[in-house]
């Protein structure tokens, strides 16, 4: 083997090295996943352990999680049980934020495409920082009108209703009110 | 010095789970608004497409609404 022939190898070899320490080097990475509504709420649990055993078997370690709660979805999405497809407009939803190497998702994602209790995931690529914005989003009914109360002249009390009314006058009105 | 919701309220990072922020950014009809109406600056109008395009695909929004 010549000089540059071994240069070429060496050169290859460190390629190969860097992209293989690019898919153990760990990144933040988020799941969003679906889980049918169909199944019981008692084994969700165990349907999020399979998650979590997936991520912790090779190193990864968690950040943050959310819960799976059942929400409405904007839109009816199908789903395979056995030969038939099933349409589903409600789902568990829950997120886990994850720190892990690349190869631990790929494997994550290929399992996921192969359980049924799943309707649909996504994994993507994320920062450490907490990214759910602090805001509120503002809603018709968080309008205040107290400012406008506030703002509106007083209406000054007119001279008719301040003057004392006399006790004949009352009886009269009184009196017309009751002969009617 | 830029005026949108996103510089007001001081938000770094655009996340697919906050839809009532994302549905600021979008119209009635459930399509995107363009940058010259939300006011955003090109790396943050990136990042709200890509988030309300994960909404979507997740179900939190719709691709069209009627």
């Amino acid at each position: 083997m010549t000089t540059e022939e071994t240069a070429l190898v060496d050169a290859d070899l460190s390629v190969a090295t860097s992209i293989e320490d690019s898919r153990k080097e760990a990144r933040i990475y988020e799941i969003g996943y679906h889980i049918i509504p169909t199944v019981k709420e008692e084994n969700i649990e165990k349907i999020v352990g399979e998650i979590r055993s997936a991520i912790e078997k090779d190193g990864g370690s968690f950040i943050a999680e959310g819960a799976p709660s059942l929400m409405k979805l904007s839109y009816a999405m199908s789903a395979r049980e056995g030969d038939r497809r099933v349409e589903h407009d409600r789902a568990y939803f829950g997120w886990i934020k994850f720190e892990a190497g690349m190869e631990i998702v790929v494997a994550l994602s290929e399992m996921l495409k192969k359980d049924p209790s799943f309707l649909r995931f996504v994994i993507f690529r994320t920062v450490r920082e907490d990214t759910r914005a602090k805001m509120k989003a503002p809603t018709l009914r968080e309008v205040k009108r107290t400012d406008t109360i506030k703002s509106a002249p007083r209406r000054a009390p007119t001279e008719e209703s301040a003057a004392p009314v006399s006790e004949v006058d009352l009886e009269k009105a009184l009196q017309d009110i009751t002969t009617e | 010095m830029s005026n949108n919701i996103l510089t007001q309220n001081d938000i770094q990072h655009v996340d697919y789970k906050d839809v009532d922020l994302l549905r600021q950014f979008i119209n009635p009809h459930g399509r995107l608004v363009s940058r010259r109406r939300t006011g955003l600056t090109a790396k943050q109008q990136r990042a709200v497409e890509a988030a309300v395009k994960r909404a979507r695909f997740m179900g939190l929004l719709p691709y069209v609404q009627k």
